[in-house]
């Protein structure tokens, strides 16, 4: 069997967490003039098959090894490096995930071969895969061309590109594939598993956060009335969490949480490009701000001018009225 | 025991936001290398937090000798900072960035510290704020044959030895713990870094970084081959659709925006 021009990797994630590799993966595959298939290390997520059709890829090759499970890379590492041995893709694609920022590194080293991380474009030009990457936390894009010998790896941000079914999903199959992972034993050891505190800011579909134009840190229970009001959660820009005002936990952005509601709201948030990097995937955001020239009016779907500390309140009234 | 730390210069991040915010971020000639002459260059402030958590090692009671070690053009200023900080060794490789990428800066500082008598723990910034990458240390730990921990907010010592890292993962701290030697990179939750005293800086001024060529460090010619080029670089247009709520008063706009909202499908 011939090499797929594409591989997209996941682990660990829901099938619909896939939907934005696949869709960029089937445009890169294209491209090539290649297949793109799913790799699945470890669990095979629910509704994979159904998943892998409807977005096109050519079929599934899953690693089902117990040692996957974990937080450790080793495994994951070793995982790949074997699938990848012999006939390796033009092209592996990995959503930037947390696990992520250590296996795909890791993974280019091992192999000798070109990476790009925080991804948000890849297209083939003139033979050459050309990928454009976020830099200086969002403010500028940079360019890389892939060299040397493939697979390529490219770690992909969360808002490349919009999912997009294929117009007749084919149904994929599931092929296992087996990766002799007997000689791994992870050398990083969790002694303290992380433990969640309320709802994940990644997993909320409303989210109201914070800044500096609500003036005092008293003002931030204001953001969580509205947050509450709209069954969503709390979030805060990283200056108000330096100073305290709130838990890091809260922070949104290039250092905090990448999120992905359907509702943001920005209040008191000028909106640099470091705090947009947590937002910007959100399907509506809407902004609150006294300077009419602040740069997240750009970003926004709607936009009040004016003080978040009078706004908020009325807002979570005018939310509750119904 | 010896704490080898990778420093890196870059543009100062402050600065190219407050230019970008501005619209005046300018892109050089080359299309792709930021040259305002205003926009200062300063340490990777994650790699400041790397030598902040060695410093905190050794005030915590553990003999070491903390070695920053920067590969790049001019790196200079950076590790005078890092002497005045409390660096014992402060040593400078000179690496042109137009020749290399990830793969080569990795290939160099894993071998400068195999060579110079190795390392029990690396510390690295979990990523520099001009790329925003983090490949580096993974390819240091790897050709190291080092486990890699990332994104730590606090770094300890076990028995073993080995280290205990506090992690900052998207579920909450995570701990663990893992052999020494390994490389381990910092995030800013370690906290802001300490500040050198006007003395401190002033003797740091005359300390000159020990030299070591690239040609030194007994690499083969293709760890000396970029898998990645940079060809260009620009600033992000976003094309801005606000509607703009009005109204007479706080409550008028907020209902506004609510039934617009639900008008949408949004609420």
């Amino acid at each position: 069997m011939s090499a797929p021009a594409v591989v997209a990797c996941t682990w660990g994630q829901p099938a619909a967490e896939a939907e934005t590799l696949l869709t960029l993966g089937r445009t890169v595959a294209a491209a090539l003039g290649g297949e793109l298939r799913w790799l699945v290390l470890g669990a095979l997520p629910e509704d994979a098959a159904a998943t892998a059709g409807r977005f096109g890829a050519g079929g599934i090759d899953h690693v089902d090894d117990p040692r996957l499970a974990g937080s450790g890379s080793d495994a994951r590492v070793a995982a790949l490096a074997s699938y990848l041995a012999g006939s390796p893709p033009r092209l592996v694609l990995f959503n930037q995930t947390f696990q992520a920022r250590d296996t795909v590194p890791r993974l280019a080293a091992r192999l000798g071969v070109g990476v790009v991380m925080n991804s948000v474009a890849i297209a083939h030009e003139g033979g050459t895969l050309r990928v454009t990457a976020s830099a200086f936390g969002g403010d500028t894009r940079t360019v890389y061309d892939l060299g040397g010998a493939a697979p390529h790896l490219v770690a992909v941000g969360p808002n490349a590109v919009q999912p997009a079914p294929v117009g007749s999903p084919a149904s994929a199959v599931v092929r296992q594939v087996g990766a002799d992972l007997g000689a791994v034993a992870e050398r990083v050891r969790v002694v303290t598993p992380p433990k969640r505190e309320g709802p994940r800011l990644e997993d909320a579909q409303v989210i109201v956060a914070g800044g500096r134009g609500l003036g005092e840190p008293g003002n931030f229970k204001l953001v969580e009335e509205l947050a509450a009001a709209l069954g969503g959660v709390a979030g805060a820009s990283r200056p108000i969490v330096d100073d305290g005002w709130t838990d890091p936990s809260r922070q949104v952005g290039l250092t905090g949480k990448i999120t992905r509601p359907g509702l943001y709201v920005a209040a008191g948030i000028s909106g640099a490009s470091q705090h947009m990097v947590g937002c910007s995937a959100a399907k509506t955001i809407v902004a609150i701000n006294r300077d009419p020239d602040a740069a997240i009016f750009k970003h926004a779907r709607f936009g009040i001018v004016g003080d978040c500390v009078a706004i908020l309140p009325e807002l979570t009234r005018a939310v509750k009225a119904r | 025991m010896r704490i080898v730390i990778c420093a890196k210069e870059v543009p100062d991040p402050d600065a190219v936001n407050n230019y970008a915010l501005e619209g005046r971020l300018v892109i050089g000639d080359d299309g792709k290398t930021l040259t305002q002459a205003s926009i200062p260059r300063l340490m990777n402030a994650y790699d400041e937090q790397a030598i902040e958590a060695a410093l905190r090692l050794r005030d915590a009671g553990v003999d070491c000798t903390i070695t920053v070690v920067a590969a790049g053009a001019e790196s200079g200023d950076v590790l005078k900072h890092a002497a005045a900080m409390g660096a014992d060794e402060i040593v400078a490789i000179s690496l042109d960035a137009a020749g290399s990428d990830y793969h080569v800066a990795g290939a160099v500082l894993a071998a400068y510290v195999a060579t110079s008598g190795g390392a029990d723990l690396v510390l690295c910034g979990r990523q520099a704020s001009d790329d925003d990458q983090g490949v580096v240390p993974a390819v240091i730990a790897e050709r190291l044959g080092m486990p890699l921990v990332s994104i730590a907010r606090a770094v300890e010592l076990v028995d073993g030895p080995g280290v205990c890292v506090t992690r900052v993962t998207p579920d909450g701290d995570e701990v663990v713990e893992c052999p020494c030697p390994a490389v381990v990179t910092i995030s800013n939750e370690l906290g802001t870094p300490r500040y050198p005293t006007m003395a401190k800086r002033m003797q740091a001024r005359k300390k000159v970084p020990a030299t070591v060529a690239v040609a030194s460090l007994g690499l083969a010619p293709a760890d000396l081959e970029p898998r990645v080029a940079l060809t260009r670089q620009f600033v992000p247009t976003v094309q801005g659709s606000c509607e703009m709520i009005e109204g007479a008063s706080a409550a008028e706009q907020a209902e506004r925006l609510v039934a617009r909202l639900r008008a949408e499908s949004v609420l």
